[in-house]
Order: structure tokens, then sequence, then C-alpha cells
């Protein structure tokens, strides 16, 4: 007894000590090629899209259609939860990580109620509309499964949610630049998602370090948006 | 005729073909019509499809216009940059999109959505109007829009359809900025399908899967039928109007003709088409074509009348040319034959002249005849039977051929030369001695004339003139003798042979009482000749020669229906002879 109280007494500084480690985090900037063109009309009216005459059209960006996701030895334990917000005709975004076990909360804010499936599994997620202001939640377990969410009335209302099998990923914005904060130290294989899957990479394995931030910009390769070229 | 039949034959053939090709004619006019009439179909459709190509340039044109104004792409560029949206922008933007709604001239659009550059509504107007901050990005023709594109759309929303248009607000002082977008939505309505197909005599219906949208006419069509055809529906929409089929649909009243095709856009999802119909022809058979035949189809110079009229003629002339040679001039030929029979002129048909059928006449016509001569000669016999061959002294023969003629007829006397050789021909007229006039039945007759007025008789040389007539008074009946034993009368079928006027039977005391007067100057001119000629009358009676007379008489009617019988007494070969002579009419 005597013995247990002083190994306590000894290992309760190291223990305080990890506890107090500074947060470190992975930051970088995607090194993306020229951006990709934009696809054809999936459903058009009487004429086709013309671009207007007085300002060039904006450029497709890719990166609301992607995800940086690191994958080390910590396996999510208790995922957080995840929201996605239905914004009338769309969601928040068009693509969604969710760790392995972690609850997706679909929340609808604006005035029009939607009756929302997975493609991949009807069961997913509790039947029945999301009115307005009103919610459905749903765990996904899976890791590797990607689930598309919709809705059958409204054709352009589409989430893709990516399960990941790991706590740690970031959205990049505009420009690409993302950041993954409270990763611990250590080697990850970085994936990026883009659209409907991973692009395959060689430089897919990063150091974190002990101490601050980790920069790291990966360089997305050019026809990475091509599709069939991932 | 066995020409004139060929010719009936070829003539009913040529009807024949004539009257199917005259019911077959309508049924590649019908399906020429029904395929002009699915032409129409394909054509109506594409202008439909067309027109609404059109109306969608014009829509983005004016939505373009709109998002433009100075007024929207500021108040745009200022909700662009708040970070929550409240009522009372609302209201300013709307007020702003209002004004600018008014000042459309034309078809205006049903509502409007000012949109920030971050994809959120502003504003609404005419349709939700209080609502706002809602996003509408995400849909394709907004996000194009906010990308900076023009384009258009069909949404449909609440049974509705609409067809809009949209495009991206700039602005346009440096720096160029994207500050929203401006959607016009226009809706479908039975007032633009109307408008669509006013020229094109087609009706128009917009649809929604099995829902009906708008129509240029309120028809109850089967939706499912519809539905189907447009399931079939495959690659380029712009292909529908030409690679579709049309279908046959009905209502209550009417039957349609109808041909679907695919309408574009987000509504497309929710199988949005349209269709285009029009009554279903009416069945051309034989007797609508001859319904709707008109002057002008019958006058000369729509129609060979001089050919059909031609041809008519000359049918017509050679069919009675056939006739006559095959059936009216031997016909001709075989009445005059037989009137010259009638005549007397020949004794029978010539067999030879006749061809065919009008040969088996005349053969036939000769067979009679010959029949008729042996019924006669039958008939001689029995008489010879019944008074004593001829050359014995009995009855004489019998004429029945100058006997069947009557006394006075159409055409003149009977022949005068004698009758040529025949198996009814069996006796020499010889002397005819005058008989009282002969009787029928029941009643007494006139004095015969014939024996007197046959000039061959009575001018024949070597003969004793003809007796005459004993006409014993009329109703006189003489008594029965009453030397004649009264036994009882033996039954008419036990007469035979042996009971021969000649012989010395027993009258019938009641028939002796009713001493026929004719008979009885038969009798006596007969007794009378006898012995002139020197031949017993010993045993002759006047009862049995009566009874032979009248069962000789009796026979003659029945086989040759004259009215009466008339006895001659004649000599022959210098011994007395009886001739019977039917006489048909008086």
């Amino acid at each position: 007894m005597l013995r247990a109280i002083l190994a306590w007494l000894v290992l309760l500084p190291v223990a305080g000590a990890a506890h107090a480690a500074p947060p470190t985090s992975l930051t970088g900037k995607l090194e993306l090629p020229a951006p990709p063109g934009r696809p054809a009309l999936a459903v058009k009216g009487f004429l086709d899209r013309a671009e207007n005459q007085l300002a060039p059209v904006k450029p497709l960006a890719p990166t609301n259609q992607m995800i940086v996701v690191v994958e080390g030895a910590d396996k999510p334990v208790s995922p957080p939860q995840v929201v996605i917000d239905l914004l009338g005709e769309t969601f928040s975004r068009r693509v969604i990580a969710a760790p392995a076990g972690a609850e997706v909360v679909i929340k609808n804010p604006s005035k029009t109620a939607r009756l929302l499936t997975a493609a991949e599994d009807p069961k997913l997620i509790p039947q029945g509309p999301i009115n307005p202001s009103g919610s459905k939640s749903f765990r996904i377990e899976e890791p590797g499964k990607v689930y598309t969410i919709g809705d059958k009335d409204a054709p352009h209302l589409k989430v893709k949610i990516v399960t990941i099998n790991t706590p740690y990923y970031a959205y990049p914005d505009e420009t690409g630049h993302f950041a993954i904060e409270n990763i611990p130290p250590g080697s990850y294989k970085l994936k990026i998602w883009y659209g409907d899957g991973w692009i395959e990479r060689p430089d897919d394995v990063v150091d974190v370090g002990a101490k601050g931030k980790t920069e790291f910009n990966p360089k997305v390769a050019a026809g990475a948006f091509t599709p069939g070229k991932k | 005729m066995f020409l004139s039949k060929i010719w009936f034959f070829l003539i009913a053939l040529a009807a024949a073909i004539a009257l199917t090709i005259a019911l077959v004619m309508p049924r590649p006019a019908q399906r020429q019509h029904i395929e002009d009439e699915h032409n129409r179909l394909a054509l109506a459709c594409g202008v439909v499809n067309v027109a609404l190509t059109d109306d969608a340039r014009n829509r983005v044109e004016l939505a373009s216009s709109f998002a433009r104004a100075q007024e929207v792409v500021s108040a745009l560029e200022s909700a662009s940059n708040t970070e929550k949206l409240d009522e009372a922008r609302m209201k300013q933007v709307r007020d702003v999109g209002e004004k600018l709604m008014q000042g459309i001239s034309g078809r205006k659009p049903d509502f409007a959505m000012l949109i920030d550059k971050r994809g959120r509504v502003v504003a609404r107007i005419k349709l939700d109007e209080n609502d706002f901050g809602d996003y509408a990005s995400g849909r394709p023709l907004v996000d194009d829009a906010l990308n900076g594109y023009l384009r258009d759309d069909l949404w449909a929303q609440n049974g509705t359809m609409y067809f809009v248009s949209a495009a991206p607000a700039i602005k346009r002082d440096p720096p160029v900025a994207y500050v929203g977008a401006v959607v016009l939505g226009h809706k479908v309505t039975n007032d633009l399908a109307q408008q669509l197909v006013s020229t094109l005599s087609v009706d128009l219906g917009f649809y929604l899967g099995a829902d009906d949208v708008a129509g240029s006419k309120t028809l109850a069509l089967d939706k499912t039928k519809m539905q189907s055809a447009v399931a079939a529906l495959k690659g380029d929409r712009m292909t529908d109007c030409t690679a579709g089929r049309p279908i046959d649909l009905h209502t209550k009243n009417d039957e349609y003709t109808t041909l679907v095709a695919r309408l574009p856009g987000e509504a497309q999802m929710r199988q949005a088409y349209y269709a285009v119909m029009i009554k279903k022809p009416t069945v051309i058979g034989f007797a609508s074509t001859l319904k709707v035949v008109s002057k002008s189809d019958l006058s000369f110079g729509n129609f060979p009348w001089y050919i059909v009229g031609g041809l008519f003629v000359l049918s017509l002339a050679f069919g009675i040319g056939l006739m006559w040679v095959e059936a009216d001039r031997p016909l001709r030929r075989l009445a005059a034959d037989a009137v010259r029979l009638a005549k007397g002129d020949k004794e029978r048909l010539s067999e030879d002249e006749h061809g065919g059928k009008f040969g088996s006449i005349a053969r036939s016509v000769n067979i009679h005849i010959d029949k008729l001569g042996r019924d006669a000669k039958s008939a001689r016999t029995n008489l010879d039977s019944l008074l004593g061959p001829a050359p014995e002294g009995g009855l004489g023969t019998i004429d029945l051929l100058a006997g069947a003629l009557p006394a006075s007829r159409p055409g003149g006397p009977g022949p005068s030369t004698p009758p040529p050789p025949s198996d009814f021909k069996f006796n020499d007229p010889g002397k005819a001695i005058p008989t009282p006039p002969p009787m029928a039945a029941p009643r007494p007759t006139p004095p015969p004339m014939a024996a007197q007025s046959r000039p061959n008789q009575a001018a024949r040389p070597g003969t004793p003139p003809p007796m005459p007539p004993a006409t014993p008074p009329r109703g006189t009946a003489t008594p029965p003798p009453a030397a004649l034993p009264v036994n009882a009368p033996p039954p008419k079928d036990a007469f035979g042979l042996d009971d021969d006027i000649l012989g010395s039977g027993v009258g019938d005391p009641e028939a002796t009482a009713m001493v026929d007067p004719y008979f009885k100057s038969v009798y006596d001119q007969f007794v009378s000749v006898k012995q002139s000629c020197g031949e017993a009358t010993s045993g002759l009676t006047y009862q049995k020669f009566s009874e032979k007379l009248i069962k000789n008489r009796d026979d003659l009617m029945s086989k040759t229906g004259c009215k009466e019988v008339r006895f001659t007494v004649y000599v022959k070969d210098g011994k007395a002879a009886l001739k019977a002579t039917p006489v048909k009419d008086e």
C-alpha cells in the first residue's frame, strides 16, 4: 500500500507536465493546380448558359469540395459532434468529414422542410422531414464509408459525409489555407479529399513537431480535379 | 353462249376489281392522312419548342436588364457586405424590385428574387414577399448567376411550373465585382399555352408527371400513357418532337392524337413535359370518301368521263353483240322454225339448223312429237280392237293429227298435202262419209263441218259421195227395243274382246232405253254403209256399238284434251270404216 502511494506521488508531476504541454497545430496551404473548368450543365434550360459581357465569370473554386485529413496512430475515441446546416437550397458545405463514431446533426435554419435520405443507407437518417428550425441526428460508425445525403425533391440539394478514422481534419478556404488545431506530435499520413474521392498523392507523410505550429504545404498534382484522376 | 359467259365473267371480274379498288383506295389515303397529321403534330411540337426557346431568350434578356439596374446593384452590394440581413433592408430592396417590375412592359414576371453575393435571398417580390435571408445558392441557376452566367431554367414548386431566368448583378465601377444575382420567374399559365398555339390549330398542355399544370384547353386525358411515352424518350431532348411517336388518347367525347416532349431544367427531374394534341382524324372509308366528293371532283376536267363512258359503251356493245350472236339470233331461228312447224309447213324441227341448247330444244320437241305419235298409234290399236281390223270391215282408222287441228285457226286451214309418214300417221283418210255433228259427252254438238270442208277428201276420185248426215231431232230418244232381254248389266271391266259389238251379247236395258241420237245416227250410217258394201250386219247391235263409241270417245278426250269427238263413216277398201276425230274448238 505504501509503495503504491509513493509511486503515485512520483508519477503525478509527470502526468501534470504532460497535460500542460502547449497545443500544436498543423497549418499549410494547398498548392493547387489551375482550377478545373466548369463541368457541363447537368440540367440546363432552353438555352445554354452564357457569360455576361461586363465581367469575367468566376473560376470554379475546388476548395469548397476539399477536406484535408491527417491520420495517425490515434483513433477517434470520443469524437465531437458534427453539425451540418441546411441553408435553404444548399448545405453549409458540399463535403463534410465526420470521424467514425461521431454524431452527425443536420440543422435546418431555413424556412423549408426537407425530407433527407442517405443514398447509401436509407435507414441512416431517422425518418420524417426536417422541419424549419428542426434537426435530425444520427451516428456514423464505419471508417471510410461515404454517405450522400439529399432530398429527392431537390436534386441540387446534396452533401457528402466522409467517415474518417481520425479526429484531425480541416476544410481549406478559397485560397487553399488550412489549419488543424490540437494535433498531438507524431507522424501522420495526410490525405486530401476532393469531390467524390481521395486525391492520390506521393507526399502523404507529415511529422508534427512537439511544439508550436507545423507548416506543411501539400501539393496537389495537375489533373487531380479531373474526374477519374485522383 | 360460251363467249357471253366469258364476257359476263370478265365484266364481273372487272366490277369486283373496281369495287376492291374503291374499298381499298381510302386506306392508303387514310394512312397518308394520319401521317400528315403526325407530321403536323411534330411540326407544332417543334414550333412550340422554338417559341419557348425564344421566350427563354427574352426572359434572360429581361433578367439581365433587371440585374443591370443601378438601384439593384447598389442594394445587393450593400446587402452582401452585411453579416445579417434584417427586415428593413429586405423591404428597402423589395421596394426597389417592385418599382423595376412595374416598369417592365409586356409580359411581367410572376416573381423576382434579389440575391446577394453570398447566395442569400435579400428580397422577394410578388411571391413569398415576407421571406428573406434563406440561401438560394445551391440551385444551379442561382450558382451560375452568382458566378457570372446568364441562363434560364424551369422550376416546379407547389404544383406550379415557372420559366425562370437569372443574371448576375455586377458592380461596374472599379473594381468590377459580382454583388449578387437576380432571378425572374414566369408562371406557366393557360394564357401562355393558348398564346403559343394560337396559330397552330393544335392544343397544348404542360404537365408535371400525372399533374396538369396548364393548357390551351381543359382536357381530361390519360396521363399514364403520356408518362409512359415521356419515359420512353431518350437522348437529346431536342429530338423528342421528331423521334417520339404520337399516342392516341381520349376524353369523354373526343379522341386525340398526342405527341409529348420533355421540358428542360430542374423540372425535368419531376417529369415535366408538354404535349401537343389534335383531334384524331376521322377514319376515311369508302362511304366517307363518297360523302366528301364535291362537284369539282366529278367535273370533266378532274374526272376522265370520256374514257369511262367510252369503255362503258364498248363493253355494252360487245356484250349485246355476243348476246345477239349466241342467244337472240338462234332463238329467233328456233322460233321461226317452231312457227313453221305450227303452220304445218314442216313435220319436225330441224335439229341440225340449231346449235347448242337450241338444238337440244328442237330434239326434245321432236322426241315429244314422236311420243304423241306412239300414243296415237296405241289409240288406234285400241279402236281397231274395238271395231275390228279395218281390212275385214271393222271400224276405220283415226286421223288424230288432222282431228286435233281446230276447225278454224290462225294461219289458215290445215295442210293441204298429206303428212309425211310417221308413227302416228297410220291411215289414209280414204273416202269420208259425212257423219252427224260431233257432240261432247253431255250434250249434242252441231253438225260436223270438217269432213265436208276438207277438199282433199271431197275431191278424191273414185269414192262414193259422202252420206248425208243423219241428224235425228234433238231431244228425241229412241225407245229401247222391246225384244231385247232385260238382264242385269255386266260390270264394265267385264268387257273384253268377246264383247265385241259384232257379238250377240245382251244389251243394257237402261242404256238401250236412252238412245243417243248422234250415236244412233252414226250407227245407222255405219250399218247402212256396211250393207251397201255387202257386209253382214247381223251381229251388230246399237247397244254394243254405242258403248264402244262412248268408251273410245272418253279415251280420246282424256288423251288429247279435246272437248268432243266426231265419228265419220267412210268406205275403205270396199268396206265400211269408222274414223274418230277429236275436236278441240268449235
